[in-house]
């Protein structure tokens, strides 16, 4: 099992779920790195970009 | 008639006065023909980054079932509210009828206070430990 495994339900809400694809600086992680199918990769990307905008995530690890 | 969910994070500040803030949007929403299905208060948690120089923030998430035309006062309203420091409204094809993972998370939590104790704690057991470490080089 790969450690980018999708959880059945995920959203913005689900920290913990998202966490793993973005790198230690908040990057989000490019689907030819998680090997996860594109439709998903979409959703995910979406996920982030909302609880990035919600300050559940970081931008980048640059805030002061 | 859309179904909504919002996300409105209060100023930290204004923790204790949640539950004035809660009966004003209740009337602001029900004025504009909005009904609330679900209220998850969250409560108090470190944001990601700061927001207007806070470093924590209230969390409300609610869902809503409303018309989209009356959604612009609703928001225009909110904007002009100080207490709210940032929102969030997404359209979505159904509800969940589960506990958002925030909301659990939340109530598995330990009261603030003593969290807040462990902290102050483990930072000066950290700075005892620099202080060895220093000492020995």
């Amino acid at each position: 099992m790969s450690k980018y495994d999708l959880p059945k339900n995920f959203d913005y809400k689900n920290t913990d779920a998202l966490r793993p694809f973005i790198t230690e600086t908040g990057k989000i992680i490019p689907a030819r790195v998680t090997g996860v199918s594109a439709s998903n990769q979409r959703k995910v990307t979406k996920s982030i970009k909302i609880a990035r905008f919600l300050a559940l995530l970081p931008y980048t690890d640059m805030h002061q | 008639m859309n179904k909504y969910e919002a996300v409105i994070i209060l100023n930290p500040n204004l923790s204790t006065k949640v539950d004035d803030f809660l009966k004003d949007f209740d009337k602001l929403l029900k004025d504009n023909s909005f009904s609330i299905v679900k209220t998850e208060d969250i409560g108090r948690r470190q944001l990601a980054y700061s927001i207007n120089n806070h470093n924590k923030g209230h969390y409300i998430i609610f869902n809503l079932e409303g018309d989209p035309s009356k959604l612009l006062e609703i928001e225009t309203k909110i904007k002009y509210n100080e207490s709210i420091i940032r929102h969030l409204f997404l359209v979505v094809k159904e509800h969940s009828s589960e506990d958002s993972s925030l909301f659990t998370e939340s109530k598995n939590k330990k009261p603030e206070s003593i969290n807040e104790d462990v902290k102050v704690e483990s930072k000066e057991t950290k700075a005892d430990e620099s202080a060895k470490t220093k000492g020995e080089v």
